[in-house]
């Protein structure tokens, strides 16, 4: 047994583990910034919010341990089960009286769960195990499809809730499947409709108008038109400088391409007109800068990007804030989803960098990780832990400075909140000790 | 072996880009562009005035006239009203249901947030407060603020004290014209008396303080305090019990009182009849008692009738200046005697005024209508009008070196010059030549065309115990132990020789021991005075009396005008005989107080014009 645990200790990965603990070690002095009241506001340590982040990080500490001494199999055999646990809960959970609006939590006396962040952990290790066992091959269209309804049922339920945040995370399974073999294409149709999503909702946003020929177009039809120039142009192009033999083929994907176009702008159009209501095209105007609105729809941004913005060069000092810690709550939500705020206004832009930097280097380690192994099953788990994380960490920092409209998501190690310490938490110890199983064959 | 090993490093490159991208947007909303920076400091920062407390004022044996009072404005937090808050708090104001929805929705809209408290009820008074502090600590959502307003522990002299209100558009704009930016909008300012006249001294100076404020406005943390210089203490020359006497004296009356120091000048008193208590013009009732005291009440009572009501004729006190200026000319001398010819101008029955104190004692018209013809015609031998002219050119220049026909310069604010006819003004009126004595002369006796306020009339009384020369009237003592007041220092010489005052102030003696001013015997203190009677021709004739005593070394000398008060003697003359009793006395007698009530009792008004 000691012998053993010493081989655990040898072939874990301590850039990883140190990169882990220096994010939970940050994360907790500006989560508990955020809540600071003041020095001379006596609050008892245990019940305060930091004082449960303490107790919740402690316990991620202690269960990771445990798992580090789990064997690598176990793991992997279990996936399905507790990725069905958790779809159960997932079920459930909407039977629960909604909190805020949504139906998210299973409240206990004195503590809530949130199963949406449990499924990300189970999820990752059902898809690894999926591609990863014998006999499927993810080229074919039944591994495709199976894959897909893994994600996708997990995601609708939670679209229910409704977390819009944590369901746009599951997107970042795309970059897995890319890596195992997904088509290219897939990424560049995502990158293309995001394109198109961002210039069309622009256009409807700023209710823009252009003139040609005297006449006035509205913004989206002026870009539809532009899409089909685009077309023809392309099309002469083909038409005389691509070889004959390869014009066929070229001159469909550019009609499909064109279509997909076209049919996401219309249906932008559509969304936008019929689907959003006035908070959302505000969110949108006030995300695009068209429109200021400090007092309603925009407050929250506008005090965040203040409190950003104030931290300067060098910030103001650790719980030195004056616009997001608890004691001033300039910035709602301040020790949830924005709490990057805290960090950017007490550490300034030098602290905020290598805040990037620390959180950035700890994804990639985890990409060159799960590139070094002999299992598949490893490999693809790995990717799934830095996706998700790294959707976590572009949605929300994006947010916050005022890249992407106002969505609910939390930072990983950073927000106040248990269930996502644990569940992210877990998701590293499992990567550690089937990281440090990488020298024993396992397939 | 694995055809998608390269992949990774596309993964890697988004990672890479979104780090660079948030990079680059951190770099510029906290580095480069500082607008932000500068939004956040809107949002936390604020700066608030302090207001500096007002100057007090105090009698000149510095008891208070006008302190401080705390009154309580009541607040409302619309966002924290609880359920059961709002039937008790229904039930503590006494609000029905409509009345509560609407307080709410005024304390919700406009100016007014629902997460920030506001006013619902301004200025209350430390006994309404009283009643229903009990109850407010219950109430999370009201509370009551305090705050300092003028309090009148004496509630007395009110026209000088004046009043303050807060400030309204015009004189916002106008003091910001004259560079003065000490007001905002919501700040009191002096309106009339003592409040106007050294508005800049009691206001004091402002302070600010920055903090750094929450959410909701509350104040976390001071960046930066400026105290407030608190406004400087008045020291008046008022005497609190000699003004309480006065206006318990001209109480259901119309007039004026006014007593001086004539050795300095000092007002001791200054009664305006009719009178109100000053602190009906403060609070929350300031508006509703203004509009009654202003609009509907046709006895003008916020009118300071002593500096501002000029249009007085002085009767017969005005004798006394004729006879002096006519010693001094030469043109009388003490033993000088005229008959009392009725057929000139009226008189009443006396004994023979063969010399100037019998004249002065019996207050004889056509004695002085005599004096005022050889002041106007000197010179004989030119022709009536051209000798009436230079006469009266001279006369003028004369009677005003007595203070009349300008104003005097008392410290307080609407003064009014008075008015001595001249030569420009009966040219204008009859013409150039068309005007001689005898078309003027019921200036001899005080009547006519002059008009002298109650201070001048006062000031006269001064003059003459003082043999020759006042210091201008003033109401201030000293200004928080500095003395700043050199202008009321300066003596002012008549025109008259000191020689000449001896006669006179003998002739009002006996005005007092065995004239017309009999009323005003005081025992054991040797009075002299004047009276006079106003004609009147709507109703009865005014009351006038000018007095000073002791005759030797003289404390107090005072003025005291009764409308219609039918004649000197009869009103005037005993009031002013009380207050300067009280005044070198220290107290009255039990006859005295007992005469006290019986004339403050006394309603004298005028039904034709009073009661409209
Ligand atoms: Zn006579």
């Amino acid at each position: 047994m000691k012998y053993r645990n010493l081989s655990i200790w040898r072939n874990i990965d301590k850039p990883l583990l140190i990169m882990y603990l220096l994010l939970s070690v940050i994360g907790y002095f500006i989560m508990y910034s955020s809540t600071f009241k003041g020095l001379n506001i006596q609050t008892d340590f245990w019940s305060a919010n930091y004082g449960k982040q303490f107790v919740w990080i402690i316990i991620t500490l202690f269960i990771g341990f445990f798992i580090l001494l789990l064997d690598g199999s176990f793991i992997k055999n279990t996936a399905y089960f507790t990725y069905g646990f958790v779809l159960l809960l997932l079920i459930l959970v909407l039977l629960m009286p909604p909190i805020k609006g949504a139906r998210s939590w299973f409240y206990f006396s004195g503590f809530s769960i949130q199963p949406s962040e449990f499924i990300k952990l189970t999820l990752s290790l059902s898809i690894a195990k999926l591609l990863s066992d014998v006999g499927s091959r993810f080229q074919e269209f039944r591994t495709k499809l199976k894959a897909f309804f893994m994600i996708i049922i997990p995601a609708l339920l939670i679209a229910v809730q409704p977390d819009p945040g944590t369901m746009l995370v599951f997107a970042c399974f795309i970059f897995v499947l890319y890596r195992e073999g997904l088509s290219g294409n897939f990424l560049l149709i995502g990158l293309f409709t995001v394109l198109i999503a961002v210039v069309g909702i622009f256009l409807k946003a700023s209710n823009s108008v252009f003139h040609l020929a005297g006449n006035a177009i509205s913004g989206n039809i002026f870009f539809g038109l532009i899409l089909i120039l685009g077309f023809i142009f392309s099309f002469i192009i083909i038409r005389y400088f691509v070889l004959p033999r390869y014009r066929k083929k070229k001159i469909q994907r550019l009609i499909i391409i064109t279509l997909l176009g076209l049919s996401i702008s219309g249906g932008i159009n559509y969304v936008y007109d019929s689907v959003f209501s006035e908070r959302h095209r505000t969110r949108f105007q006030i995300m695009f800068g068209i429109k200021e609105d400090r007092k309603g729809a925009g407050y929250n941004i506008y005090q965040a990007l203040s409190a950003v913005g104030s931290g300067e060069g060098l910030g103001k000092g650790y719980l030195k804030g004056t616009l997001s810690n608890d004691k001033y709550k300039h910035v709602p939500e301040q020790n949830t989803d924005f709490i990057f705020c805290v960090l950017a206004e007490e550490w300034g832009f030098l602290g905020s960098f290598i805040f990037i930097s620390l959180y950035l280097s700890t994804l990639i380690r985890m990409i060159l990780i799960a590139e070094r192994q002999r299992s598949k099953f490893t490999r693809i788990y790995g990717y799934c832990v830095s996706g998700i994380l790294f959707f976590h960490f572009m949605i929300n920092i994006a947010m916050v400075i005022g890249l992407a409209p106002v969505i609910g998501i939390p930072l990983p190690f950073f927000s106040k909140g248990g269930s996502a310490i644990f569940s992210f938490g877990l998701m590293v110890f499992i990567l550690l000790r089937l990281d440090s199983e990488r020298k024993v064959v396992l397939r | 072996m694995d055809p998608f090993k390269n992949r990774q490093w596309v993964v890697i490159l988004i990672i890479i880009s979104v780090g660079l991208i948030f990079s680059f947007r951190l770099f510029y909303i906290q580095v480069i562009n500082k607008d932000w920076s500068e939004r956040a400091k809107q949002i936390t920062s604020k700066t608030e005035n302090i207001q500096p407390p007002r100057g007090f004022i105090y009698d000149r044996n510095n008891q208070l006239l006008v302190g401080a009072e705390t009154i309580y404005d009541i607040y409302i937090h619309p966002s924290i009203i609880k359920l059961k808050d709002s039937s008790a708090i229904c039930k503590l104001f006494n609000l029905s249901n409509n009345d509560f929805r609407e307080i709410i929705k005024n304390a919700s809209s406009g100016y007014n947030v629902p997460y920030k408290p506001s006013v619902f009820i301004e200025s209350m008074t430390q006994q309404e407060h009283a009643k229903i502090s009990p109850y407010l600590g219950q109430i999370n959502s009201v509370f009551a603020k305090p705050k300092i307003d003028r309090g009148y522990p004496n509630p007395i002299a009110a026209h000088l004290l004046g009043y303050i209100r807060r400030i309204d558009e015009n004189q916002f704009k106008n003091t910001k014209a004259q560079g003065d930016f000490f007001y905002t909008k919501n700040d009191f300012i002096g309106i009339t008396g003592l409040e106007k006249e050294y508005e800049l001294l009691l206001r004091g100076e402002r302070g600010n303080i920055n903090y750094l404020k929450d959410y909701a406005g509350n104040k976390i943390e001071t960046v930066n305090k400026k105290p407030p210089k608190p406004g400087r203490s008045l020291y008046t020359t008022l005497d609190i019990e000699l003004q309480k006497l006065g206006e318990k004296l001209m109480e259901n009356k119309i007039g004026s009182i006014v007593a001086i120091e004539p050795s300095t000048g000092e007002v001791l008193a200054m009664v305006s009849a009719p009178s109100y208590n000053p602190s009906s013009l403060t609070g929350r009732d300031f508006s509703e008692n203004f509009k009654i005291f202003k609009k509907n009440d046709s006895l003008k009572p916020l009118i300071n009738r002593p500096v501002y009501n000029d249009k007085y004729r002085p009767g017969s006190i005005f004798k006394l200046v004729q006879a002096l200026i006519a010693l001094d000319d030469g043109v009388i001398l003490p033993e000088t005697g005229f008959s009392c010819n009725k057929n000139i101008i009226g008189c009443h029955n006396h004994e023979r005024p063969d010399n100037l104190t019998k004249a002065i004692k019996h207050s004889c018209n056509p004695y002085f209508f005599q004096v005022y013809k050889r002041l106007i015609m000197k010179d004989n031998s030119k022709n009536v009008f051209q000798t009436s002219r230079e006469g009266l050119a001279i006369w003028e220049q004369n009677i005003k070196t007595f203070g009349f026909g300008d104003p005097l310069g008392i410290d307080l604010p609407e003064e009014k010059s008075g008015f001595i006819p001249n030569v420009d003004f009966y040219d204008k009126w009859y013409g150039k030549k068309r005007w001689a004595f005898s078309t003027i002369y019921s200036n001899s006796i005080g009547e006519g065309e002059i008009g002298v306020s109650p201070i001048q009339m006062a000031n006269l009384a001064s003059i003459i115990a003082n043999r020759g020369y006042y210091y201008t009237p003033h109401v201030i003592k000293k200004i928080a132990n500095e003395n700043i007041l050199k202008k009321f220092k300066i003596k002012h010489r008549t025109c008259v020789d000191k020689k000449h005052f001896e006669v006179v102030v003998k002739a009002m003696n006996e005005v007092v021991n065995k004239g017309t001013g009999r009323n005003a015997r005081i025992d054991s203190i040797e009075v002299c005075g004047k009276t006079g009677t106003v004609e009147n021709k709507t109703f009865n004739d005014h009351s006038v009396f000018i007095s000073f005593a002791p005759m030797d070394n003289p404390k107090i000398a005072i003025a005291v005008y009764v409308e219609y008060g039918t004649w000197g003697s009869k009103w005037a003359a005993p009031i002013a005989s009380l207050m300067m009793e009280s005044f070198i006395k220290g107290s009255l007698s039990k006859k005295s107080i007992e005469k006290v009530n019986q004339i403050s009792q006394a309603v004298i008004l005028n039904p034709n014009t009073d009661f409209k």
